[in-house]
């Protein structure tokens, strides 16, 4: 009995780093972030508290709207279209066939790049004069426009070269489908089912709900990876055009010393998160008709 | 599209089927061309000679090419520094990482169902936590511990495994062995850490290539940490020097995109030498 219990003790122990790290980078800092939302702090001096204060100074500056839009554009606009095309990856080079390893490998590569070399690459796409996108569209006697300096097509054009670093979603979703049973397939063909019954009544119910846990993962992601472009290709502009959430964070914070503030925004932020996360949960939940059996 | 054949019936050859193939192979290679033309754009652009008018045309590749441009990289910065510093953090976060991740995935899959469950909900909720959210509290704590212009914000992740997912991929990998293996192992005296060592390991090769990948760009592609916190040239890390050598001279796109190419190629490697373990269908397919 007393082997048992030590058998177990050293189980959990295998545990204490990890519970260690929940603890010191998440735990603590959140219940930090709530604090420091009510109170003014410059990095130096002591908090001296607000209330509410940075709250109404939030709310009343309109920069805090504009990021919130775009934050918002990005995660209706961009979140599902990453989602549709892991999903449509995943479909087409799911069947082994021949040099469809090379292809799913190629697939995964823009996931590889760091994000800081990722965006100036594409801030040399996206160059008006020099660019290879325009070199294409010109040569197709297209209209050439100049992307990031355009207000209207800034945001349109960084949810497009968010469209490939798609890997992780991909291979999720290629695992979910391998784990379809064939049988299930070959009922559906033995009743004469056509092949888009098979997938809207097989294949889309079983991966449901790897869709909606990559949905929640990639808005939650969304408010860091627009961070890294924002900040190197377009500092925000033109006009506020793609100044997103983090990066107001990162300005208020780090460059204005207003800690206070930044939590707020934060702590904002996080509850928006909490909120759309609920509402994806709800439409999986309600509008595709998937229960556990 | 959707693949719904099973692949045990017998096929015979026939045109319609081999058209369907064809089709499947010209999609794939257009879709394959939009993925890897970013990559072919930077190490194009990057062997053209720097200072002249740039072509309004594409040019693949540069009549010569200009490998002197990689050498510049580390005459005008010290990117020769910022390789070791980046080497440095992610040579101590992968192994720590994966030490951290499959003990924490190992004790989940060993505990009790009620225990199980609850550190499930708990993992799946610090994935669910924005780590924006978290950016400026951490910050002021670790300034408060006295720990900016360190390492050690950057390498603090390494106790949760890089990222929650890893720690899942090795639960997921480790509940696959017969428990009755343990059990056994158990009652011929061995420790949990033994059991995990000699047992669970050995049978997780292609999660630990997948989980090692994983963390080996969770830590080599990092840009906003280093960002925040590092504050003296010495600790710079090849992100925050590729956007110095921007800042310093912003059209100087074949230097500029050296150094893009610079930080891509080491996580690149590592890709394509793991990628055929977990882009598989035995890994795949948890088989």
């Amino acid at each position: 009995m007393k082997r048992f219990f030590t058998h177990h003790a050293a189980t959990y122990s295998l545990l204490a780093p990890y519970l260690i790290g929940a603890l010191l980078l998440v735990i603590i800092p959140a219940g930090l972030a709530f604090a420091l939302a009510f109170y003014r702090y410059d990095g130096l001096m002591t908090p001296a508290w607000r209330g509410w204060g940075n709250f109404i100074d939030v709310a009343f500056d309109p920069l805090f709207w504009i990021a919130l839009a775009n934050s918002l554009f990005f995660i209706v606009v961009a979140v599902p279209l990453r989602l549709l095309a892991a999903l449509g990856l995943a479909l087409l080079y799911n069947r082994p066939r021949r040099g469809v390893g090379v292809y799913r490998a190629i697939a995964y590569l823009p996931s590889v790049i760091p994000d800081a070399a990722y965006a100036l690459v594409w801030l040399w796409i996206f160059n008006p004069l020099y660019g290879p996108l325009n070199a294409i569209l010109n040569a197709l006697g297209l209209p050439t426009p100049a992307w990031l300096l355009e207000y209207s097509l800034a945001k349109p054009a960084l949810a497009l070269m968010a469209l490939f670093p798609i890997g992780e979603g991909f291979v999720i979703l290629l695992a979910g489908l391998k784990n379809i049973p064939h049988e299930l397939y070959d009922a559906a063909h033995v009743d004469g089912a056509s092949r888009w019954q098979a997938f809207r009544r097989i294949t889309l119910p079983v991966l449901t709900p790897w869709l909606m846990l990559l949905s929640i993962r990639d808005i939650i992601l969304t408010f860091q990876s627009t961070f890294t472009p924002a900040f190197l290709m377009t500092q925000g502009g033109p006009y506020y055009a793609t100044l997103f959430l983090p990066l107001m964070v990162y300005e208020e914070a780090f460059e204005g010393l207003r800690f206070g503030i930044g939590a707020a925004i934060m702590l904002l932020m996080f509850l928006i998160t909490l909120f759309i996360i609920l509402l994806v949960y709800w439409l999986f939940e309600e509008g595709w008709g998937y229960d556990e059996t | 599209m959707t693949k719904p054949e099973p692949t045990h019936r017998p096929r015979r050859w026939s045109w319609r089927r081999a058209g369907a193939s064809g089709l499947f192979h010209v999609a794939a290679i257009v879709i394959s061309l939009a993925f890897v033309l970013p990559l072919v754009w930077m190490v194009s652009v990057s062997l053209r000679k720097t200072g002249l008018t740039l072509p309004h045309t594409i040019q693949w590749l540069p009549q010569e090419p200009q490998w002197q441009n990689y050498l510049r990289l580390f005459q005008i910065l010290p990117m020769g520094r910022y390789f070791l510093n980046s080497l440095l953090i992610t040579a101590l976060g992968v192994p720590l990482s994966l030490l951290f991740g499959s003990w924490a995935g190992f004790a989940m899959s060993q505990v009790g169902k009620r225990a199980r469950r609850r550190l499930l909900a708990f993992t799946v909720i610090l994935m669910m936590v924005p780590t924006t959210a978290l950016w400026l509290a951490r910050f002021v704590m670790f300034a408060r511990l006295g720990q900016t212009n360190s390492y050690i914000p950057l390498l603090a992740p390494v106790l949760l495994g890089a990222s929650p997912l890893l720690v899942l991929l090795f639960y997921w990998n480790f509940r696959r062995i017969p428990l009755e293996t343990f059990e056994s192992a158990r009652l011929d005296g061995a420790t949990p850490l033994l059991s995990w060592w000699h047992i669970a390991l050995p049978q997780a090769r292609p999660t630990l290539a997948a989980a090692a990948m994983l963390a080996f760009i969770f830590f080599w592609n990092d840009f906003i940490t280093p960002l925040l916190y590092l504050r003296s040239q010495r600790l710079y890390t090849l992100s925050i020097g590729l956007m110095q050598l921007q800042e310093m001279d912003k059209t100087n796109w074949p230097l500029v995109l050296a150094a893009a190419a610079l930080v891509t190629l080491p996580p690149l490697l590592i890709f394509l030498a793991v990628q055929r373990k977990f882009l598989n269908e035995s890994w795949l397919s948890g088989k």
